[in-house]
């Protein structure tokens, strides 16, 4: 290409600079500091937030979050491997239709999405009352508990992990089936043995794109888990909320460092980023 | 000719597994289809409940269209989506041309550079939907002195324009690599310039990449609510924040969920137009 389009990009990489990296300075520097909400005026050095880090409720939070987010992951791994596979194996070629099912979902809002599953997780919702007059109501309650989180953040983000797989399971070439068959390997082994490797970067990418959701996010948790669940995205948004930029910085940087985490794996499996989409 | 019986597997000192294959395949349909019926029940959820009379959300009434005619007289509601739409439809647009000039220009370094380069344009792609917000919101927040009334429409477009640039940038990159490297030379050797041949031999050649970039950063755009919910301001709420504070108050308007079933409705019509255009154009061709 053209070395002249270079300048294109330029201005780009002086945004991303801008946008991206400088607020994880300034956050950096919130966190060492008492203020009032940005202003810098009348601001001193501290390590007061540091002290709040060892509080039950924000161990909890991480606690919580960290194992939501573990959990919300392995699952989504195996639902989301089961029917990429599936579908990479069916005879359902159309890629154009494949992406529109998994994407549409997404299309709704996702607050108003977790909403109506959280009024179908109530003990009694409308499914139950349409069911109860032919005599066929169950009463489950789920919402409010932790099991609610979890099917909340599966079924959100599920489809993050399907989209990955299943492309890395389509740029596999075929040939590799036919020997690996040839050679003398069951459908078994062949799975473990060629199929899985060549399809881990589909599931690195998966599994960070649920993985950091789960774990950052506050609206899910707070709606499916009627506030009794807190996770580490709710003392954050808190903490601004109440002007504590403070330690919401602080607990951002914590976040941050699972996210440099996942940039350096993704970095490392897929060089330009190809699988995430 | 006589007629032997055909061998079995059992003969060979193997097992025969087939009817377990058999009861596995079809067991393997029938949950990919309940997990992708799980993916839509809070779809169905929403419309079931948009034409429910009661507005207790938890109890059947009977079949109404109320919700749907008064979508567009609740003032609050329709401003959230006025307010949504604007910003994706603004922020896309901008996203998709800009986008894919900045992936032209880093596809035209070198290599090394290109993945240094990427791994930046990663960071808004992979960065909690928190942080990002807090991030742009501390930057918007060192403007204020600048521009006392900028939180609002123009922050909210920049916030989108942020997120959605790096979907588009994503999904063109691979097709310019697809490219055949010695098209441009060939338009310079014809002489034509550098943009009129971009506009002219790449852009064509990428579009299938450059629209489902644009698709993506819209999807992304319009389901947003973190990134909004710290960047924007004066009022100019999107649906998520409309909604995120109507739940707080536990006061959601049904219409939403009307307006919510009727997008849906409406997007999987145009898919499917879309859809069966691509077939009749390919059965042309």
């Amino acid at each position: 290409m053209n070395k002249e389009f270079k300048l294109l990009a330029k201005p780009y990489i002086a945004w991303l600079f801008i946008l991206a990296i400088l607020p994880i300075f300034v956050m950096i520097g919130l966190s060492f500091m008492f203020s009032e909400g940005l202003s810098f005026e009348g601001s001193y050095f501290t390590f007061d937030q540091f002290s709040l880090l060892g509080e039950d409720s924000t161990l909890t939070a991480f606690g919580n979050s960290l194992m939501y987010a573990s959990l919300t992951a392995a699952i989504s791994l195996v639902l989301g491997y089961f029917v990429a596979y599936n579908v990479y194996k069916s005879n359902f070629k159309n890629k154009f239709m494949i992406l529109t099912i998994f994407i549409l979902p997404m299309w709704s809002n996702l607050l108003l999405r977790s909403e109506a599953l959280a009024n179908l997780l109530d003990e009694n919702n409308i499914i139950n009352d349409l069911l109860s007059r032919v005599g066929l109501g169950m009463e489950i309650g789920l919402r409010g508990t932790p099991a609610a989180v979890i099917i909340g953040l599966v079924l959100t983000y599920l489809p993050f992990m399907i989209l990955p797989i299943y492309t890395a399971l389509e740029k596999i070439d075929y040939s590799l089936e036919e020997a690996a068959l040839d050679l003398g390997l069951t459908k078994m082994q062949k799975f473990w043995k060629v199929i899985f490797p060549l399809s881990l970067k589909g599931v690195a990418t998966g599994t960070i794109l649920v993985f950091l959701p789960s774990m950052s996010g506050f609206a899910i948790p707070e709606i499916l888990g009627s506030g009794n669940i807190l996770l580490i995205g709710n003392i954050i948004e808190q903490s601004f909320r109440n002007m504590d930029y403070n330690l919401g910085s602080l607990l951002s940087i914590f976040i941050l460092i699972f996210i440099l985490g996942s940039l350096y794996v993704v970095s490392k499996v897929d060089k330009e980023g190809e699988t995430l989409l | 000719m006589t007629n032997y019986p055909v061998a079995t597997v059992e003969e060979y000192g193997y097992k025969d597994y087939r009817v377990l294959q058999k009861i596995y395949k079809i067991f393997s349909i029938v949950a990919v289809l309940f997990i992708v019926f799980l993916l839509y029940i809070s779809i169905i959820m929403l419309a079931i409940q948009s034409v429910n009379s009661s507005s207790d959300v938890l109890l059947f009434d009977t079949f109404t269209l109320k919700w749907y005619a008064q979508m567009f007289s609740t003032r609050s509601l329709t401003n959230a989506i006025k307010v949504t739409f604007v910003t994706s439809i603004v922020a896309t647009s901008i996203a998709t041309v800009l986008g894919t000039l900045i992936a032209v220009g880093i596809y035209s370094y070198e290599k090394k550079t290109r993945q240094k380069i990427m791994l930046l344009n990663n960071i808004p792609l992979l960065n909690a939907d928190i942080v990002t917000g807090i991030s742009l919101m501390f930057v918007f927040s060192l403007l204020l002195p600048i521009f006392p009334y900028i939180f609002g429409p123009t922050t909210l477009i920049m916030a989108h324009l942020f997120f959605t640039l790096p979907y588009v940038i994503l999904s063109v990159l691979p097709k310019l690599k697809e490219t055949d490297p010695n098209l441009m030379d060939a338009a310079l050797d014809l002489g034509v310039g550098p943009y009129k041949a971009l506009r002219k031999i790449i852009v064509p050649a990428i579009i299938a990449g450059i629209f489902s970039g644009m698709l993506l950063a819209f999807t992304m755009s319009i389901d947003d609510f973190v990134i909004s919910y710290f960047t924007t301001g004066n009022g100019f709420d999107n649906l998520s924040v409309w909604v995120y504070a109507s739940i707080g108050r536990k006061s959601l308007n049904p219409s939403v969920y009307a307006f919510s079933t009727l997008l849906t409705i409406m997007t999987l019509v145009i898919m499917f137009i879309y859809q069966s255009l691509m077939r009749r154009g390919k059965k042309h061709a």
